[in-house]
């Protein structure tokens, strides 16, 4: 039973169209990353689904349409910044949130812990430093155990010791067995925590699967004979080759898993080809995404 | 709905703007009573100014000043109570966190009614100690005789704070919103009534202005007498209390509607 399913959602800003038809599923279990550069429409899309802004097209349904309106008590989710009141503590604003999501247990021990605020419950939101708000913001999402948890950007403007914080969180939330659905620009976080990834530009979605098959069913070759018109022929015609280009003299190319590169070594010299040079590695995201949102 | 009360008292109880605005509103309302001692010896065709003290004087006159007292502290009160959830950005994330728009739109207009309700609980029992202080004999029938001044005190309260709340959904920002509604009150409606009824001899009809309307639910005791007027210079100052309060729920109905609408088809 898919968790959420977005069917050809759009939403115009003006002529500006923020998200152009994106459709997208997310099952039971996975660890969602949706990945896009600034502005490709990530906080649209999950402000359209939780229900504060207003699609212009298409449709979604969380949970089968199975809980209606009250979806999103199902739900813990953080959008952009951590929103709280500035001028309550910790348990307060906690206590906010629990009372909107009809939840019993007051107790929050266990949840300060997971975020390590215990020490500061009593502080006043605004006293906290940009790291404490989102530690409590991912404390709130956890309020009333909700079966999906969705994170905007959660490592966004923190230093590098808030982020491995952060980080070392959602890992521990996400072997909690929950769905989690995070946006973010930055590949390695993807990479780091997610079991899926969808890979967003300009409001469209450009590919979406596991993180690994994205990551690793193409090989990525560097080629060089000193025939190189003859060597590009030769690849040409290998079936396993999806992509050849030629940079500074350098012959790159992409191709299936299947391929192997001995193999290849060794059938392009009976070709009357020699190597000068031959590298194969694995695609990194990284390069994935450049491409993939070029 | 027990829960959205519960909910809003949560989120203000700690507020400082709040308390402060509840309290200025708690002190200044009985203060007014004092510059009615201030007022010099009235002419002899008005009552004397000892009645203003006394029962059923005292419910125009305490009226009137809560009026102007409600009128500020309780329609910023109401303002404030909306833009601060948007400008923390708490307005979406209780949306987020699950409270549907409806639950949300409820709980702030539950605030509202329950400050009114407070708001002339506090002016039924200020005008019931001052009356019976100042009048003599002790007749609770007489002290109430007052053409259901508190329930009139309590639409005025309400008509304030709904407008007031329409305000912060249109500008959701409280600088505005505050702005627009006290100039709108003091300001901008007077002057458009002064330019009709110039143009337009005896446009009485500008009476049923929103905000003077909810205005003469309360009015300046001596205009009552200024009303008795009419008869000679064929104008009439102040709505008759039926009118105004007939006035003054259509309005309400209008200002809760349109708050509704907005809030239901924008983007939070």
């Amino acid at each position: 039973m898919p968790v959420l399913q977005i069917d050809n959602l759009s939403k115009n800003y003006g002529r500006l169209k923020a998200l152009n038809k994106l459709s997208l599923t997310v099952e039971k279990g996975q660890i969602m990353g949706i990945l896009g550069p600034n502005g490709s429409g990530k906080t649209t899309t999950l402000g359209i689904i939780l229900g504060i802004l207003k699609a212009s097209g298409g449709d979604y349904s969380w949970f089968d349409g199975t809980m209606g309106h009250n979806y999103r008590l199902n739900i813990g989710s953080i959008l952009e910044t951590p929103n709280f009141y500035p001028y309550l503590d910790a348990d307060d604003n906690l206590e906010i949130v629990r009372q909107i999501k009809k939840v019993d247990d007051r107790n929050f021990d266990d949840l300060l812990d997971l975020v390590k605020l215990s020490g500061r419950r009593k502080s006043k939101f605004k006293t906290y430093s940009l790291g404490m708000k989102q530690r409590l913001a991912i404390a709130a999402t956890m309020i009333g155990d909700p079966d999906v948890v969705i994170f905007d950007e959660p490592t966004n403007g923190l230093d590098p010791q808030g982020i491995s914080e952060v980080r070392n969180t959602l890992t521990e939330i996400a072997s909690r067995g929950k769905t989690v659905i995070m946006a973010s620009h930055i590949l390695a976080e993807v990479e780091k925590i997610c079991s899926h990834v969808a890979i967003i530009k300009n409001g469209k979605l450009l590919a979406t699967g596991p993180v690994g098959s994205i990551l690793s069913s193409d090989i990525f070759l560097e080629l060089k004979s000193d025939d190189t018109d003859k060597l590009m022929g030769f690849l040409r015609s290998n079936q396993s080759i999806k992509k050849i280009e030629l940079k500074d003299g350098v012959i790159e190319c992409t191709a299936s898993e299947n391929l192997n590169p001995a193999e290849l070594n060794a059938s392009a010299f009976s070709h009357g080809i020699q190597l000068s040079h031959l590298v194969s590695r694995k695609r990194k995201l990284e390069e994935e995404f450049l491409e993939i949102t070029r | 709905m027990f829960r959205l009360i519960k909910l809003e008292w949560t989120k203000f109880r700690k507020n400082t703007v709040i308390q402060l605005l509840i309290l200025f509103f708690f002190l200044f309302f009985p203060a007014c009573l004092y510059f009615g001692t201030l007022i010099p010896e009235l002419p002899s065709f008005l009552p004397s100014k000892e009645s203003f003290f006394q029962f059923p004087d005292i419910w125009d006159y305490l009226g009137y000043a809560g009026n102007w007292i409600a009128f500020f502290f309780i329609g910023v009160a109401s303002v404030y109570l909306l833009t601060i959830e948007v400008s923390n950005k708490t307005m979406r994330q209780s949306i987020i966190n699950g409270l549907t728009r409806n639950e949300f739109f409820l709980s702030k207009l539950l605030s509202i009614i329950i400050i009114s309700a407070i708001a002339s609980a506090f002016y039924a029992v200020l005008g019931l100690i001052i009356g019976l202080i100042h009048t003599e004999g002790f007749d609770l029938v007489a002290a109430f005789d007052n053409d259901w001044a508190i329930a009139r005190f309590f639409l005025m309260c309400l008509s304030y704070t709904s407008f007031a709340l329409m305000l912060a959904y249109i500008f959701r920002k409280s600088g505005l919103a505050v702005f627009f509604y006290i100039s709108y009150v003091i300001i901008i409606e007077p002057l458009l009534r002064y330019f009709i009824i110039e143009r337009v001899e005896k446009a009485s009809f500008t009476r049923y202005f929103p905000m003077n309307a909810c205005e003469d639910l309360m009015p300046l005791p001596v205009m009552r007498y200024a009303n008795a007027i009419p008869d000679n210079i064929d104008f009439a100052f102040l709505l008759e209390y039926k009118e105004a309060v007939t006035a003054t729920i259509i309005y309400l109905a209008l200002f809760i509607s349109l708050s509704y609408f907005l809030f239901k088809k924008r983007d939070i």
